[in-house]
Parts: C-alpha cells; sequence; structure tokens
C-alpha cells in the first residue's frame, strides 16, 4: 500500500488527503476534498482497528498470560492468532440484552461517542510517510479537545445504565479525568516551549536535530531525552487518562465488576472494548509524537517506527497492568492534585526557565 | 500542483467515518444476533442477587469542589498555550524578565488558590467517620 503513495518528507508533508486527491486526479474543490478525505480516514481507521484487534483480542491474552505463566490461545492457527477472527464474529453475534431502565438514547449514543471521540483523536498525529489526515496549527490542543470528549461518553454510559456498578464507574471516570487532564496538559504545554508551535507536523519535525553524538551514533533531540522529566510526568498521567494500573479504579474488575461497562454485552461491548484500545493507542500516538520523535528513525521506514513506538507505550501499558497495584479513590484524588498538578506546573516554569537562558 | 486542503474538512471526514465504523458494526450484529426473551433476564447485574432499590438516588459524588477547581485549571491551560507558542521568539524579543515573569504571577495566583482549596480540604476525599478510624464494618 505505501508503495502507491507518494513518499514525502515529512516538514514540507502533503496530508493523507490531498495526496489522494492528486493519486485520483480529483479537481480542488470542498466537495473533492471531502470524498479523499473519507477514503484517507477509511485507510486510517482501518489500519487502527486492525492493530485494535491483533493486540486487544490476541496480545493481551499473550501478554497476560506471560505475566502471570501461562501459554493462553494456541490452537487456532499460528500462535493462537486465528482467535481473532473467532473472537470477532463470536462477539458481533451475542445477543444484545437491554437491562431494565435503561435510559435508551443516552445507552445506546455512549459506546459510539467513545468510539467516535477516540478514533478522531488519529486526525491530526503524523505517522510517517504522509500519512497524516489533517495538520491545522493547533494540533496538540486539538488531539487533547477531541480525546476528552470520550468522559462524556463515560458519564453517558455510567448513568443511563441504571446500574448501581456502573454509576460508580462513571463517577469515578469522571474524577479521575479532571485530576489528571490538567497535569497531563501542563505537561504537553512545556514540549511546545522547545517546539515553538502547536502544529504536530512542527513538533516532530523540531525534533529532527541531533541532541548530542555519543561514539559516533547521534541521539536525536527527541524531548524525552531533552526532557526527561516532562516524559515521566506524561507516560504517569497518560495511563491515568487511559485508565489503566495503578490509575484503573473506573473499571476495578474486583470492585465494581466492570465499572461503567456492566450492563453492556453484545456489539456495545465491542464498542467500549473497541474504544478503550483505540484510547490506549492514542495515548501512544501523542507520547510518540511529542516525545519519541513521531516516525523518525533509522533503516526502516517512518510508519513502521511510529507503529512500533505505538506498540511500545501499548505493551507499557499493559505491564502496568500487570505488575502495579491499584491505587484507590482518594489516594488517586491526592495523587492528582497534590502530586502531579503541583509537578507539572514546577516542569513548566523550570522549562521556561531553562529555554529562556539558553536562547 | 494540488493545493492542500483546507484540515478541517479532513477532519469533519474522519468524524464521519469515525461514528460510521460503530453504526455498521451495530448494523451487522444485529443481523447476526439471535433475541431470546427470558424471565429475569433483563434484570440489571448486582453480582447474580435480586436487584435492591433504584439507582436513581441522591449520591455524593465527592468532587463538586474539585470540579470547580478543574475549570478554574483548564481556563488557565488554554491562556498558558498561546504563552508556550510565542515563548522562545517573545524571549529572544524583549529579554527573558518580561516574558516569564507576568507567567509567573499568574501560575503563582493559581498555585496560591490550590494551597487554600488543598488546607481547606476541598481535594481531600470525604470519608465516614468508620472509615477514618480504621475500623470495618463487622
Amino acid at each position: 500500500m505505501s508503495a502507491s503513495l507518494p513518499t514525502v518528507t515529512l516538514q514540507s508533508g502533503t496530508p493523507l488527503p490531498d495526496s489522494i486527491r492528486s493519486l485520483l486526479g480529483l479537481p480542488d474543490g470542498p466537495v473533492f476534498e471531502f470524498i479523499a478525505a473519507v477514503i484517507a480516514s477509511s485507510v486510517i481507521a482501518a489500519a487502527l482497528l486492525g492493530l485494535v484487534a491483533v493486540s486487544g483480542i490476541w496480545g493481551k491474552r499473550k501478554i497476560t498470560a506471560a505475566f502471570t505463566d501461562r501459554i493462553a490461545v494456541n490452537r487456532h492457527g499460528p500462535f493462537g492468532l486465528l482467535i481473532i477472527v473467532a473472537d470477532a464474529v463470536r462477539l458481533l453475534s451475542k445477543e444484545l440484552i437491554v437491562p431494565d431502565g435503561v435510559d435508551r438514547p443516552a445507552w445506546d449514543i455512549a459506546p459510539i461517542v467513545m468510539a467516535g471521540s477516540a478514533l478522531l483523536g488519529f486526525a491530526v498525529i503524523p505517522m510517517g510517510n504522509g500519512l497524516q489526515i489533517a495538520d491545522p496549527e493547533v494540533g496538540l490542543a486539538y488531539v487533547f479537545a477531541v480525546a476528552s470528549i470520550a468522559s462524556v461518553g463515560l458519564v453517558m454510559a455510567g448513568y443511563s445504565s441504571n446500574n448501581k456498578y456502573s454509576l460508580l464507574g462513571g463517577l469515578r471516570a469522571v474524577a479521575q479525568n479532571l485530576a489528571y487532564e490538567i497535569p497531563l496538559i501542563i505537561t504537553a504545554a512545556s514540549v511546545v516551549i522547545f517546539a515553538g508551535t502547536l502544529r504536530m507536523s512542527g513538533i516532530v519535525g523540531a525534533q529532527a536535530e541531533t541532541l548530542v553524538s555519543v561514539a559516533g551514533i547521534g541521539i536525536p533531540s527527541w524531548y524525552a531525552f531533552v526532557n526527561p522529566f516532562a516524559f515521566v510526568l506524561f507516560m504517569a498521567a497518560n495511563l491515568a487518562e487511559v485508565g489503566r494500573n495503578p490509575f484503573d479504579i473506573p473499571e476495578a474488575p474486583t470492585e465494581i465488576v466492570a465499572g461503567w461497562q456492566t450492563e453492556y454485552s453484545s456489539v456495545y461491548f465491542v464498542l467500549c472494548y473497541l474504544s478503550e484500545f483505540i484510547h490506549i493507542f492514542l495515548g501512544g500516538a501523542i507520547i510518540a509524537t511529542v516525545f519519541l520523535g513521531g516516525p523518525a528513525g533509522p533503516v526502516l521506514p517512518g510508519v513502521v517506527w511510529f507503529v512500533i513506538k505505538m506498540v511500545a507505550v501499548y505493551l507499557f501499558t499493559q505491564w502496568a497492568r500487570s505488575a502495579v497495584p491499584r491505587v484507590r479513590i482518594d489516594q488517586l484524588i491526592e495523587i492528582g492534585w497534590k502530586g502531579m498538578l503541583v509537578l507539572s506546573f514546577a516542569n513548566l516554569v523550570l522549562t521556561a526557565v531553562i529555554v529562556g537562558l539558553t536562547v | 500542483m494540488i493545493v492542500v486542503s483546507n484540515p478541517w474538512i479532513a477532519i469533519g471526514a474522519l468524524a464521519v467515518v469515525g461514528v460510521a465504523i460503530p453504526l455498521t458494526m451495530i448494523a451487522v450484529s444485529a443481523l447476526l444476533r439471535p433475541s431470546v426473551p427470558e424471565q429475569g433476564k433483563r434484570a440489571v447485574y448486582e453480582s447474580g442477587e435480586v436487584p435492591t432499590g433504584d439507582t436513581r438516588i441522591r449520591f455524593n459524588i465527592q468532587y463538586y469542589m474539585v470540579a470547580l477547581l478543574f475549570v478554574v485549571f483548564d481556563i488557565e491551560t488554554v491562556l498558558v498555550f498561546p504563552w508556550t507558542v510565542i515563548y522562545r521568539d517573545a524571549v529572544a524579543q524583549f529579554g527573558m524578565g518580561q516574558v516569564l515573569l507576568p507567567m509567573l504571577l499568574f501560575i503563582g495566583v493559581l498555585i496560591v488558590g490550590l494551597a487554600w482549596a488543598w488546607r481547606n480540604g476541598a481535594v481531600r476525599w470525604v470519608t465516614t467517620p468508620r472509615a477514618e478510624t480504621g475500623q470495618s464494618a463487622d
């Protein structure tokens, strides 16, 4: 597929819809731009769904099994990979049980809101080799804005289910998102001080220079190396944002069944599950873009490096899920408001001072 | 050479695709799945017990004050973002004092506010006296 796409350099990269438009010979104009963008979006979304299917259905089981010294799926095809097909069909063909007293429109819309908002975040992510749907000037602010729409879906799901566990899970999810959204955004803002732009391709471009050369190998000026403190803060806040251990209290299977998704079955369960994994990968995509140089890397094509970095963040969340104990809700609020928030402001001010002194 | 199109048209297209995918999945599932209504199947899940009481009750959501704080800090992040974008150029042009000090003052006011809320227990999870003393219910 990537062979047929015109490869372009990243700084002066053409967004994917425009590449498709020139490939198909479509003229200018909003209608044709929209058609080309729908094709581009479908390509990106299909690739993401494939990644989620592999990691969510097969990878998660294998990883958890490795952590708990088990084997997990290995009977369906090589390494049990065909379980992906079997599970997709199985989950879609389950009976949908609508519990008594659910708020019908809200209960149906919530999974669509969650899945849709997670996908929407990928619009501005530069994935290398010209695979970027759009590159607006406010890219970084946009990606945080749409990623937090999912909180609305969580509240809808939690409240409309008419289930006590769902209500508790929904309320916990909001408390968590309130506490960790600001450290996340302020830490990202400290990176913008270096880059001087919110445009995602600009942030990637600013990380292209070599920071130091060690024994002939140049270490790139990825912001994870330039500002490791911000990187650690962001990784921690991101765990809370995607709801993985130690911050998985919105679901907390041993406390409140499955939290806000307790009453969802069949295709709605698939959508909830899907949105969670797309969110994890969106978090990985943001980290890769902002801290790990986006698609930059030697030898392999950019998009391969981008996927490697995104999957690395996914593996980190799975490691945390298996290895780190859960914090209590009161501890979570205190860590967020008294710890992370203060640290993120300290990071912002320190970064501003250091950058100011070196200009 | 083709003109780079409006990015918001492309984002709108992704929004359409992002809604169309879940809707398609729901439609496919509706064709595949059985529907076998049975007595008691629709009861809300309470660990296998018969559900007690209603969920739509008055409930202490705990974070009313935290939510107010969030609004303050969220607006503050909106104001910090433009400052971070122009920071480097502005320092080169006007010097560090003029660019950094106003923002330090601004963040300082917010930190004082946070400290005040902290002292007044606004970011503290309210627990029952029983939980405070560490005694269990039974």
